[in-house]
């Protein structure tokens, strides 16, 4: 999945004071490699992710979805893009509780309407493929902080996305956890030949990425294609 | 708890107002001659210490201009256990009348069992019961039963389900003159209009040539209770309403409670392409749920506490209502109820519901980082 930024803004009042997230950033992102976004707290880095996962709407600017100016699509048409071409992988696993490793994998296959059946096959095999095969009737109180990450990418595997977005995929993991968990990452974005953006101010994401943008107080910096 | 609340004291109140229109079964369409100042409710003279009318005023009163027939009859009420205080509903009623006119007094008459019959002897104390006293205290055809120092032999068990005959011991009007020494005395003479002739014509004509006497329609029976059970029922509505309305803001705060508290949740939902319509429908799902499984409980001990308040108002015993369960918490208003129950929880639903919906993941991680 190809995206390109053009002049994508961002801003949002909190209480008096407005707030820029995100200024003005134009970026082109190809198929088929880690992109990594790096910045410290604050810096804006999340809320790109948002507006480039069709998560948040810009206040300016424009984004392309292979081609597709995304500023015209409907809510619907925004959600239909999310559940069926992307996947999304956060800091905090945001794995619905109640549920267990293997129902929450399913869960995405559940509101695209595959069979029972499928989603059952489909999210064992993606447990297995994040080493979770033995965990799948646990619930997210019952894993490890890095189990629960697995899961994480697991369902955003689900649907067979071209898009991954991770934001912040290590913030709170150990620092051998993390480098697992990104190990992980690049290995699906190279066997799989997806495309995936990480945003992160861990050093070791940085390593194994294809592309690194530094961004700061919501403006792109410098980029370095490795 | 709602539901609960609701049916007890919905079922309860119903009941008794059932119980207090089914008592115009007696003298149905005939005009009831009382001593002056008589208070009936219904067909039932609620102070007896009004006076005694003479039996053979019926016979005067049979010659008034538009009356066709006229029976002398005697109507006491919880006479059997007389070291009691007075219940709030007669534990039972003695109904007395001439022999030969059950039915016009009482309606279509059906007995238990083949061998059954109405008491056919002014000389012997033979008596036939309803089916509710006669359960309680196990009487059956041929029991023989004690009342006010006399042994009465039973010929039959009314087979009914209305409350005031379920209760009543009927027996012929001269045993009962004897046995509650009311020597050649009636409480009530009910007469029955002739043709060409309506109850408001019959009763003026009574009134103008006996002074000492009210003959009450019908009409004017109803008339002292109808707009206070009218009004008790108004007032149970009212309080259905206040109840369910007061149930719907609580599920509704709690629900919002607990969508606020899994924001992050639904958010999720919202980030990975889930509906609108999906997440609205989880939430409702839960309240739908909320309200089926109260409905369910509440039905049960809202009919558990009627059954029990049956029995504290009137001495019955409590597992003598125990198998009429479903007369005093009647099916429809069962399904009415829970109908009631699960559309409240349904719409306390719709705000939540649509919070939930509404819940961005931008928003969540904006506030939580």
């Amino acid at each position: 999945m190809r995206v390109k930024t053009s002049e994508l803004t961002k801003k949002y009042r909190n209480g008096p004071i407005e707030v820029v997230a995100v200024d003005g950033v134009s970026i082109e992102i190809g198929e088929a490699g880690l992109t990594v976004i790096v910045g410290p707290s604050g810096s804006g880095k999340s809320t790109l992710l948002s507006l480039i996962g069709l998560n948040d709407y810009p206040t300016s600017g424009r984004l392309f979805i292979d081609g597709l100016d995304t500023c015209r699509l409907s809510g619907r048409e925004r959600r239909t893009i999310r559940l069926a071409r992307m996947g999304f992988v956060f800091q905090t696993f945001n794995l619905l509780p109640t549920l267990s490793a293997v129902e929450n994998v399913e869960l995405p296959m559940l509101l695209a309407g595959f069979s029972r059946k499928q989603q059952r096959e489909k999210a064992e095999r993606l447990l297995e493929t994040v080493g979770l095969s033995h965990r799948l009737s646990h619930r997210p109180k019952q894993l490890s902080m890095g189990e629960m990450q697995r899961v994480a990418i697991a369902r955003a595997l689900a649907n067979g996305p071209e898009l991954i977005v991770a934001d912040e995929p290590t913030g709170e993991l150990d620092s051998r956890t993390g480098k697992e968990i990104i190990g992980l990452l690049s290995e699906i974005c190279k066997k799989e030949k997806k495309t995936v953006i990480v945003a992160t101010h861990d050093e070791k994401v940085v390593e194994v990425a294809d592309a690194v943008y530094t961004i700061q107080d919501g403006r792109l910096g410098n980029s370095a294609d490795k | 708890m709602a539901a609960t609340f609701v049916v007890a004291i919905g079922a309860t109140t119903m009941r008794y107002a059932t119980v207090i229109r089914e008592m115009n079964v007696l003298f149905n369409g005939q005009v009831m001659v009382v001593t002056k100042g008589t208070i009936i409710v219904q067909a039932i003279p609620i102070n007896l210490q009004g006076g005694m009318l003479k039996e053979n005023l019926a016979n005067q009163i049979g010659n008034v201009t538009g009356a066709e027939r006229t029976i002398p009859v005697i109507l006491v009420t919880n006479q059997i256990d007389t070291t009691k205080n007075l219940d709030l509903v007669p534990v039972n009623f003695t109904i007395a009348i001439p022999l030969g006119d059950w039915q016009s007094a009482l309606g279509p008459i059906m007995l238990k069992g083949s061998t059954g019959r109405m008491p056919a002897d002014d000389l012997q104390y033979e008596v036939v019961v309803g089916a509710s006293l006669a359960d309680q205290n196990s009487w059956k055809e041929g029991s023989k039963i004690a009342l006010r120092g006399h042994t009465f032999n039973v010929t039959g068990v009314l087979d009914t389900k209305m409350a005031l005959l379920g209760r009543s011991i009927v027996m012929p009007l001269k045993i009962a003159q004897t046995v509650y020494t009311y020597p050649k005395s009636v409480n009530i003479i009910a007469v029955k209009p002739a043709q060409g002739f309506t109850q408001e014509q019959l009763s003026n004509n009574i009134e103008q040539q006996i002074d000492s006497v009210d003959a009450l329609t019908q009409r004017e029976r109803n008339d002292v209770v109808e707009p206070v059970l009218a009004q008790i029922e108004t007032w149970n509505t009212g309080i259905e309403a206040v109840v369910f309305v007061i149930s719907l803001i609580l599920v509704m705060t709690v629900t919002l409670m607990s969508v606020s508290e899994r924001r992050r949740d639904f958010a999720t939902l919202d980030a990975i392409g889930a509906p609108l319509s999906y997440v609205f429908r989880v939430v409702i799902f839960e309240t739908v749920l909320v309200g089926v499984l109260g409905g369910v409980l509440g039905l049960f001990f809202g009919s558990l506490t009627a059954v029990v308040l049956a029995s504290l108002f009137t001495s019955i015993p409590l597992a003598q209502f125990f198998p009429s369960v479903l007369e005093i918490v009647p099916p429809l208003y069962m399904v009415q109820i829970f109908v009631s129950v699960v559309a409240v929880c349904t719409l306390a639903g719709i705000i939540p519901a649509a919070n939930a919906a509404r819940t961005r993941i931008a928003e969540v991680l904006r506030a939580e980082y």
